[in-house]
């Protein structure tokens, strides 16, 4: 393996994460990162926003820690870019506010100045710059939205579909074979300390 | 397995660098105010009961004192009193005193929601009870909102604009009436975020009270 430099831009942890040092990420304990994941300076996570109101069964085990405490959960080889924010949405439920977890699917992209705060973001979505993602938003898999939209509250988006506008509507497919622009295997290598690999 | 957010790790959390003089400062006892909360400007700051600032929420006072009512929510990111748009920085404000001291920069009501990222110039800007500013949006130098208005995400406002009550702006600047009337319900579910609020953000005026 190459050796580190002692204090490089990113922390890279054993999973394969790369988050930037000037990231602001609040509650870390409630953020999973699945591994490989990139997560550029100035992007803020709020890990401390966490579900305050247990669906019922899990009420009853109240000894010891809560079992899923999680705010935040990001799948493998994300990519979050420069300022973008990703939080939980809130929402009365049962007469009581509380946050909904935000989870995060694989390979999902999140352009610069982006704000998240949807409930679900399924594998291989491509999210733009300057986009609002908007609170209990569902995003299926394959969904490519385009710089500057804003996504309604609680809107579902049906897999493979182009969401553009303000606020955003589905205004095509993505085409057949267009699936491999997804992939963020060749865009995760491209960040971190040493980019191009030292012969050992 | 995947944790990558072990407990030995400390939290990644950049010392917030706040430049300029502290500004004084009148905070009900019972607000909340993240640690990270950065307050600047030479004029006062003024936060009603009960409030909610988030981490990383800006308030500057250098374009006019600032006073937000009760139960507000200011968001993370949101800049409360920014220089105009045109302007980059407002001049020193030393030489902004003499000329603004007297004028409000910005006026928050009771139950006002300012979103992630949302700016609010300074310069005698008044947003009316029970509105939310949306995430990203921007609200003009001098504008009156009124009460119970819906700026959606990334809206602006022009400055001097006046947005009349229970006015919805979407799309970029279309407008409508909201007649749902669902006003007090909305600000049932403002009291009911703060309360979770409350518990959630270490809460630390002292920081900023001296």
């Amino acid at each position: 393996m190459s050796r580190r430099p002692p204090r490089g831009e990113y922390i890279e942890t054993d999973t394969g994460n790369k988050v930037a040092r000037k990231a602001t990420l609040v509650g870390t304990q409630n953020i999973m990162l699945g591994g490989k994941t990139v997560i550029q300076p100035e992007v803020m996570i709020r890990g401390d926003l966490v579900r305050s109101v247990q669906s019922s069964s899990s009420a009853s085990s109240s000894t010891g820690a809560p079992a899923n405490n999680t705010a935040v959960s990001i799948g493998r080889y994300c990519f979050l870019s420069r300022g973008c924010c990703l939080r939980p949405s809130g929402r009365l439920y049962k007469g009581a506010f509380t946050y909904m977890p935000l989870r995060m699917g694989d390979h999902v992209f999140v352009g610069a100045g982006s704000v998240v705060q949807a409930a679900s973001i399924g594998n291989h979505v491509h999210i733009g710059a300057k986009v609002v993602v908007g609170e209990l938003a569902i995003i299926k898999d394959y969904v490519r939205v385009l710089d500057g939209s804003v996504i309604a509250p609680n809107m579902v988006i049906p897999s493979f579909s182009i969401v553009a506008g303000q606020p955003a509507r589905v205004i095509g497919e993505v085409p057949e074979g267009g699936h491999e622009d997804f992939e963020l295997r060749e865009m995760y290598k491209t960040v971190g300390n040493n980019v191009n690999p030292a012969p050992s | 397995m995947a944790a990558a957010s072990s407990n030995k790790r400390h939290s990644i959390l950049p010392p917030v660098q706040a430049g300029g003089p502290k500004p004084p400062v009148q905070f009900s006892s019972s607000i909340t105010i993240a640690d990270s909360a950065i307050l600047t400007g030479p004029h006062l700051i003024a936060i009603g009961s009960e409030s909610v600032i988030h981490p990383r929420a800006r308030l500057e006072s250098q374009g006019g004192r600032l006073a937000i009512g009760r139960r507000c929510i200011v968001h993370e990111r949101s800049t409360l009193g920014c220089a105009p748009a045109n302007r980059p920085a407002l001049p020193s404000p030393v030489g902004l005193q003499t000329t603004d001291a007297s004028l409000p920069g910005v006026t928050l009501g009771d139950y006002v929601t300012v979103e992630v990222g949302a700016m609010v110039e300074a310069g005698n800007t008044i947003i009316g009870e029970g509105t939310t500013v949306g995430v990203g949006a921007r609200v003009g130098k001098g504008a009156v909102v009124g009460r119970h208005c819906t700026l959606t995400p990334l809206t602006v406002i022009a400055p001097g604009d006046v947005v009349p009550e229970f006015t919805v702006v979407y799309s970029n600047g279309q407008r409508r009436t909201d007649r749902r009337g669902a006003a007090g319900l909305r600000n049932k579910g403002q009291a009911r975020q703060i309360d979770v609020l409350r518990r959630m953000i270490p809460s630390n005026p002292g920081k900023f009270s001296q």
